[in-house]
């Protein structure tokens, strides 16, 4: 068994650690098998194999926190690593809240690996890749260019342990699909995208990759500009995620705790529109980010933060929870053995209304659907202030007319929440976040006609 | 240097694993194996909150047949494990060939920089000393500084890059970074500052640049941003600061520029090699070889010398960044711009130091000569389609400019274009030129960049700001 192989690694790091002075103590070990193919023009274009393994070492020492981490696995680079790990927090900053998650009663039951992954051929993989690629280019002629069709899967094995006595592992996979292509017509080229992300092999649908990257492709061709104006705002359910990782980080208590999220003391008062209840479930069937623990041990669950609109709490590691004096919600994440688990979101969305997007659209005088934003990178996560370039179809009495791109929208996240006047019932999940389609009241949209 | 202990490998060994990799045949194998020893400190609150150390090792293998590329890595860096890893990658090839034996030449750097004080050579106190600098003199300013945070990296980079058609390179890479956040809050108003400093330096950096700077600047940006009013909506002249940094240039043509894109016919810079794609006072350069910016190297991480090309010359497009799979394919020799995050990732072709050579217009005259736009003090990050140029990027810090004379200063601006059609709508260029550094994502890789412009004026650009009354400031602008 190599998760107890894992383990017993994790459980030696630690027994070094407390011998060097730690007064607890972490060993949080990964390894994955990972697999990606990128199809264009029927040719395999790059195909990439991976393993890879590392170990990354939490202690405190006085109420202080220290860490390192290692992908050499070798005896004396793992004695190298907890020495620094050690040395580390003789310079970090004494803090009573500083601890460990003891022993959890149980760990969820979920059901996190298809053994389909691993076992299908890789011929079979890249076959699946092509798929999409012809369905994409025999969509319509004018989808000429495949930037490229791709299939990608991770087989991975999580170990955490620590000397509080907790000790978990588990295995997992998952695998996805894309389509990047691009339509030409009369010397304008647009592109267009889809992608899919399973933890079932069977459950990858190469037609809807490759029908829906060509049908957005082709869409946006002949797009024009438009004249700045204020308008009705259709987020599609993709770009509605976009925004929703805009407002995340004022939900986390680190940010809460440090003043820099406008729901400081603001748990039970509405914030955002009553259409909207997000929720956050790392425990969720099918969730990408489901799993039986987070990244200090934590048992993974399912946490309302906005019912109706009304803030309901925060998401909390287990510092952020300890200052609060209250549980953590399993939200210490690790986006790998590099760095410490801070807090972040499972499989976070926002829940189903009751009107379909067709609906939403047809009740629309004048608006715009948007279907791709630019720069939401740039935007501020703290003061949830946004400005960002984007395209989609313009609306016209209750009908998608044309493309439009090359306009740009700004505003603020809570106001954009709060202006959401329909919640569509198409709840579609991006890995880890889901929406719905989602429509905003009134916003200034501008362009340069 | 790059490998402890009784794990060197030799000469021999390389030329061995590249022939493993191409036993079943292929046009060309590399080998690129890593060694990253990085410190991370992250101070909020007040407090010193982490010290992160790191060790990551691993090794790639990539075999390239035709079109196909197949790539394998793996952590164990030992002989043995690069045999299996070349074994894996040597799969995806279909024909086994006549057995050629691969010799390496070992190659020296056609450049150099010296490091004055190796990350390595100091204790961590020293580099936390210079984090809580930043953040008391971040915390100084004012009482409406609610927040700062303040993040130092350093990380030192042994690579071994070998490939099978001789080349053989060594070399180390040592790059420092140092970040401050400020935010400042009123009435329930939050805005934030930022600044930033890296190089391909050491810990002299800090012998050059205050720390005591960046937090103050970095908090004074926030505070002002607080005064602002909400930018304007709707088109408008832009002029862009040469302090401002370099990210419209790096968006409106710098990656449709990159070979991979151009060839694929993803960038609307495609086929347009001698033709002229902006305005003739617009000269483009990517230059891996300046001293000490955060984007330069000795070599990339195929092991060709880092060079500079000259890419658009007075408005006529003369060179794309190839690496050496993009170059193959034209039969012609890469720029030096393969590049990759790590071990993990295959090298596609990449920015370096990007930037508009410096033009004749006095900085201060250009601002004086524009009757109303926006002055852009302070550039954020971008984003582009290089499919059909469509670009934009965040303005940190902007302000109106009427009848010359620059007012008030507004927030929440994006500027969205169009990157041939802005490059052709320049109208000055400033003798100045400032630098600003970033880390350039692409197909999930990041890599250090560094790029920058001179003052220049653009006759009018797409604001997306939220202020109302858009309509009546842009017919305002129309009368320019």
């Amino acid at each position: 068994m190599t998760l107890a192989n894992n383990e017993k690694i994790g459980k030696k790091v630690i027994q070094r650690a407390m011998r060097w002075g730690a007064s607890s103590a972490e060993a949080f070990f990964t390894k994955n098998k990972e697999l990606s193919i990128d199809v264009s023009d029927q040719q395999v274009e790059t195909m990439k194999l991976a393993e890879q393994q590392g170990l990354g070492i939490r202690v405190l020492r006085n109420q202080k926190l220290g860490f390192a981490y290692t992908s050499d696995l070798t005896d004396s680079a793992l004695e190298q690593a907890v020495q620094q790990a050690v040395a580390n927090s003789d310079h970090t900053e004494k803090d009573q809240y500083h601890s460990l998650p003891g022993p959890a009663s149980s760990y969820a039951q979920l059901s996190l690996y298809d053994p389909n992954i691993s076992r299908t051929p890789v011929e079979k993989k890249i076959e699946l890749a092509k798929e999409i690629e012809r369905i994409a280019r025999n969509f319509d002629p004018r989808v000429r260019i495949t930037e490229r069709c791709s299939y990608v899967d991770s087989v991975y094995e999580v170990s955490v342990v620590n000397s509080l006595g907790v000790q978990g592992s588990y295995e997992g996979a998952y695998c996805g699909a894309y389509s990047l292509l691009v339509a030409e017509e009369n010397g304008d080229s647009q592109t267009g995208f889809e992608f899919q992300y399973k933890l079932n092999f069977n459950e990858i649908d190469p037609h809807f990759v490759g029908t829906e990257g060509a049908k957005k492709a082709v869409r946006m061709l002949g797009a024009k500009n438009i004249r700045t104006q204020e308008m009705m705002v259709v987020f599609d359910p993709y770009v509605a995620t976009n925004f929703l990782g805009l407002l995340t980080p004022s939900i986390a208590a680190d940010s809460v705790q440090k003043g820099k999220s406008r729901l400081v003391g603001k748990v039970g008062e509405k914030i955002i529109s009553t259409l909207i209840t997000l929720v956050d479930d790392g425990t969720k069937p099918e969730g990408l980010m489901s799993s039986p623990f987070d990244g200090e041990g934590v048992p993974s669950q399912r946490t309302v933060l906005f019912d109706h609109g009304v803030l309901q709490g925060y998401l909390y590691n287990s510092y952020s929870a300890e200052k609060d004096g209250r549980k953590s919600t399993g939200n210490g994440m690790r986006s790998s053995y590099m760095g410490t688990p801070e807090i972040g979101i499972t499989n976070c969305y926002i829940e189903n209304g009751t009107i379909s997007q067709d609906e939403i659209i047809a009740e629309i005088n004048k608006g715009v659907y948007i279907t791709e934003v630019m720069g939401m990178h740039t935007a501020n996560p703290i003061s949830g202030d946004f400005s960002l370039g984007a395209s989609g179809i313009l609306i016209e009495s209750g009908e998608l007319v044309g493309p439009v791109r090359g306009i740009a929208i700004a505003g603020n996240v809570f106001d954009l929440f709060s202006n959401i006047d329909r919640v569509g019932s198409n709840l579609t999940f991006f890995v880890g976040k889901g929406s719905p389609t989602l429509r905003v009241s009134r916003m200034t949209v501008s362009g340069s006609q | 240097m790059l490998l402890d202990g009784d794990n060197v490998l030799a000469k021999n060994e390389l030329e061995k694993i590249l022939d493993t990799a191409l036993n079943e045949g292929g046009d060309f194998a590399d080998v690129f194996i890593e060694k990253r020893v990085t410190t991370s400190i992250g101070c909020e609150d007040n407090r010193i909150e982490r010290i992160n150390s790191g060790i990551d090792i691993g090794a790639g293998v990539r075999v390239v047949m035709g079109d196909t590329t197949s790539y394998a890595y793996t952590n164990d860096n030992s002989y043995h494990g690069l045999m299996q890893v070349a074994n894996v990658a040597s799969r995806a090839a279909k024909s086994k060939r006549d057995l050629i034996e691969t010799a390496i030449t070992k190659k020296m750097p056609e450049f150099d920089f010296d490091i004055e004080l190796s990350p390595d050579s100091l204790p961590v106190s020293d580099k936390v000393e210079q984090v809580k600098r930043a953040n008391s003199a971040a915390r100084r300013v004012n009482e409406q500084v609610k927040q700062v945070s303040v993040g130092y990296g350093d990380v030192i980079q042994d690579v071994i890059i070998a490939n099978s058609d001789g080349t053989f390179v060594e070399d180390r890479r040592i790059r420092t970074r140092f970040v401050v956040n400020a935010v400042a809050s009123q009435n329930g108003i939050f805005q934030t500052g930022f600044e930033s400093l890296g190089g391909a330096q050491g810990f002299e950096i800090f012998r050059k640049n205050s720390v005591e700077d960046l937090g103050e600047n970095a908090a004074k940006r926030a505070l002002m941003l607080l005064d602002a009013d909400p930018a304007p909506a709707g088109k408008m002249a832009v002029v862009m600061a040469g302090e401002a940094g370099g990210t419209m240039v790096h968006e409106a043509c710098g990656h449709g520029l990159e070979a991979d894109l151009v060839q694929k016919k993803l960038s609307v810079y495609a086929g347009k090699k001698g033709k002229q794609v902006a305005d003739s006072m617009i000269t483009v350069i990517d230059d891996a070889t300046i001293k000490g910016k955060y984007g330069t190297f000795r070599f990339d991480d195929e092991g060709q010398a880092g060079k500079r090309k000259v890419l658009i010359d007075s408005g006529i497009l003369k060179e794309y960044m190839y690496d050496s799979f993009t170059g193959k394919k034209e039969k012609k020799e890469s720029t030096g711009n393969g590049r990759r995050e790590s071990f993990r990732d295959k090298p596609i072709p990449r920015m370096t130091n990007t930037y508009i050579a410096s033009g004749k217009d006095d900085p201060e005259k250009i601002i004086q000569e524009t009757k109303q736009g926006l002055l852009v003090k302070k550039m954020g990050g971008g984003q582009v389609n290089t499919t059909n140029g469509d670009f934009v990027f965040d303005v940190a810090e902007g302000y109106i400019i009427k009848d010359g004379v620059v007012l008030k200063p507004v927030r929440g601006a994006t500027i969205t274009g169009n990157g041939p059609t802005t490059l052709n709508m320049v109208d000055r260029v400033g003798s100045d030129l400032g630098f600003a550094i970033g880390t350039c994502g692409k197909d999930g890789q990041g890599v250090p960049v560094s790029d920058a412009q001179p003052t220049i004026r653009i006759k009018e650009l797409i604001v997306g700001g939220t202020a109302q009354g858009a309509e009546q400031t842009i017919k305002k602008i129309k009368r320019l």
